[in-house]
């Protein structure tokens, strides 16, 4: 009889136990999503559209472009679409804002921190398309550590010891998760994801092909 | 016949719980490492609000932590059993409507998840595992006393 209500202890204490795990995992997992108010934002950031880096802030119409730099798919959109899409904001043609995601991991998040430097430098463009020209082999390498994103930094032509500064010392990684939470409520559900005027393009169609990217665009306003 | 049954019965159980908290504790250990992708993947279906869909990426990976836990430990089995089963009934209704609406989606039940290639979905395979999943579960509801468990 004593070794049976031992046995009922035990049981109820390791009921007890998973419970208690599974709550605790819940309330941290709520708390470390949520995003984080004092999280320094670069000056091209606006927590309006989503924590986004804005490029021509006035212009009409808005795309959103949701990336995260280890994701392959998103070099290769880089590669077909880039060019015209940095046509478009040199010419101020619509309104441009990225939302690097960080959901591939550790090394997502260094890339978008050096990126959210190098756009308080002013060279966010250039940064976002040598990051794609860069992106390793395979997730999370090892290869995209800080040296790595200052010496890609100086190819560009940015040599400010505010970048470096930036870059080693993770001066942005706190607002990756506020572009993480705000992507959530966005409901992006992969990348890379374009918007235009918060319209979603055909994943299957126009992130392939120029010509097609071109008419979305072009069918969403931008002349 | 029933005699025998009766004979291996507790050692079904037990590999019947072993499977199916096998399974749910590595799948949800493989995702809690990776919060946001399990919020994706969860969202790519396309079926729930996302803010619900969100707090379901954020939970589902503890509660099959929990069960996965339960079940291999022998406590709690009926019950954990059942929840196993709902759990799977879901996933199984949740994967089927992706296919049937045409998405193309992996199903993110071992971490991953998200948008794929339209050929590289493996909708039936997914499906299947979780009918046989489904199965193990409602066995332990019927049958929870087995070898090795901390359940009497």
């Amino acid at each position: 009889m004593a070794s049976s209500s031992g046995d009922k202890g035990t049981r109820n204490l390791l009921i007890a136990m998973v419970v208690f795990i599974v709550a605790v995992g819940v309330i941290f997992s709520f708390i470390s999503s949520r995003s984080d108010s004092t999280a320094a934002i670069p000056a091209a950031v606006s927590e309006s559209d989503g924590y986004g880096i804005v490029l021509n802030p006035t212009s009409t119409p808005t795309i959103d472009v949701y990336i995260d730099y280890q994701c392959p798919a998103c070099r290769v959109f880089e590669i077909i679409n880039g060019g015209y899409l940095n046509e478009v904001i040199a010419q101020k043609k619509a309104k441009v804002v990225y939302h690097p995601m960080t959901f591939i991991g550790p090394e997502s998040i260094l890339a978008a921190n050096a990126a959210a430097c190098a756009a308080d430098e002013g060279e966010f463009v250039d940064m976002n398309l040598a990051l794609f020209q860069n992106q390793p082999q395979g997730e999370n390498s090892g290869k995209w550590q800080s040296e790595y994103f200052v010496a890609l930094g100086k190819s560009i032509g940015i040599n400010s010891n505010t970048f470096e500064q930036c870059v080693n010392d993770g001066k942005y990684v706190n607002w990756t998760g506020n572009v993480a939470a705000a992507s959530a409520k966005a409901d992006v559900n992969g990348t890379p994801t374009i918007k235009i005027n918060g319209k979603a393009l055909d994943r299957n169609t126009e992130y392939g092909d120029l010509g097609k990217f071109r008419a979305a665009l072009a069918a969403g306003g931008v002349k | 016949m029933r005699a025998k049954f009766g004979t291996y019965q507790p050692w079904i159980t037990l590999l019947a719980r072993l499977t199916l908290g096998g399974v749910l504790l590595v799948a949800g250990a493989l995702k809690v490492g990776n919060l946001q992708k399990s919020a994706m993947a969860v969202r790519a279906y396309e079926l729930l609000p996302t803010a619900i869909a969100n707090f379901l990426g954020y939970v589902l990976p503890w509660l099959e932590i929990g069960l996965g836990l339960l079940l291999i430990l022998g406590v709690a089995v009926s019950i954990s059993g059942l929840f196993g089963a709902i759990i799977m009934f879901a996933f199984i209704i949740a994967i089927a409507q992706a296919w049937a609406r045409g998405l193309s989606i992996d199903c993110g039940c071992f971490g991953g998840g998200g948008p794929i290639d339209p050929d590289e979905t493996k909708y039936l395979s997914e499906i299947i595992r979780d009918i046989g999943l489904l199965g193990v579960g409602i066995f332990l509801y019927y049958f929870p006393k087995g070898r090795f468990a901390l359940d009497k």
